[in-house]
């Protein structure tokens, strides 16, 4: 681990703050990692959607049947794209931090470059399912 | 407080509910996907195998704790006014509560009913 990193930041008493976020550069690693966390919250609030969809579904013949019809709306299947990418790209990227934890991709080139190919690997998987959905 | 990370176990159990759900998930699509035309008893049968049952119930534990932690974070990093930010995640973790709760009645209904 990089305890020098850590108890460099922890040593510091004011913590730096960047108010303005224009005033930051955004490398493709914090693009891809607000895209984490923005997905990760986007599937959070889905959650009582798809526990209702769940109970529908498991509910009775007629319940599982209006799921099924449900989800044929042209409407819902953008929304159930929109979720898709979200778990795709928080799953991906979830892996690239997991390698980053085991010392796997950890230089600075490396790492924006698996940034980048997380962002496509999801977009990609979105495009398929798309494909497959309409 | 304490909902304030306990630094190394949230990490590591971030990591480890991940994995557990990764797989999960990995499982699930396979099987809904892969399934033709999977008809309204067999959902309901598979479901309601216990060994599906018990690892559906544990997937909305760690996907509960997973979500508690990253949703914390967040709120601990963009949120600073301390009535808002322990508003909001009273929130969060009423959300999660009932969502548990909505899911535990899915589950025991699949398996004590005739």
């Amino acid at each position: 681990m990089h305890s020098s990193v850590h108890s460099a930041v922890r040593s510091t008493k004011s913590r730096p703050k960047n108010l303005n976020l224009l005033s930051v550069r955004f490398p493709l690693s914090a693009v891809m990692s607000v895209g984490h966390r923005a997905a990760g919250i986007l599937l959070f609030l889905a959650l009582p959607w798809f526990l209702y969809l769940l109970q529908l579904s498991l509910s009775s013949e007629s319940g599982f049947l209006q799921v099924k019809n449900d989800l044929n709306s042209i409407w819902l299947k953008m929304l159930i794209l929109i979720f898709i990418w979200a778990l795709a790209h928080h799953f991906i990227a979830g892996i690239r931090y997991f390698l980053l934890d085991l010392d796997i991709g950890i230089e600075r080139q490396m790492a924006q470059k698996s940034a980048l190919l997380v962002m496509i690997l999801g977009v990609l998987v979105t495009v398929i399912v798309a494909f497959f959905l309409f | 407080m304490s909902y304030q990370a306990k630094g190394l176990q949230a990490w590591l159990l971030q990591r480890l509910t991940g994995v557990f759900m990764a797989l999960y998930i990995l499982y699930v699509l396979g099987v809904v996907l892969f399934s033709e035309n999977l008809n309204y008893q067999q959902w309901r049968d598979w479901l309601s195998h216990p060994l599906m049952n018990t690892a559906t119930g544990l997937f909305f534990l760690t996907l509960a704790y997973h979500a508690w932690v990253g949703m914390r974070d967040i709120v601990i990093d963009y949120i600073s006014h301390d009535a808002l930010r322990l508003l909001v995640l009273t929130l969060i973790s009423l959300f999660l509560i009932s969502s548990g709760l909505y899911l535990l009645k899915i589950l025991f209904s699949l398996t004590l009913t005739v």
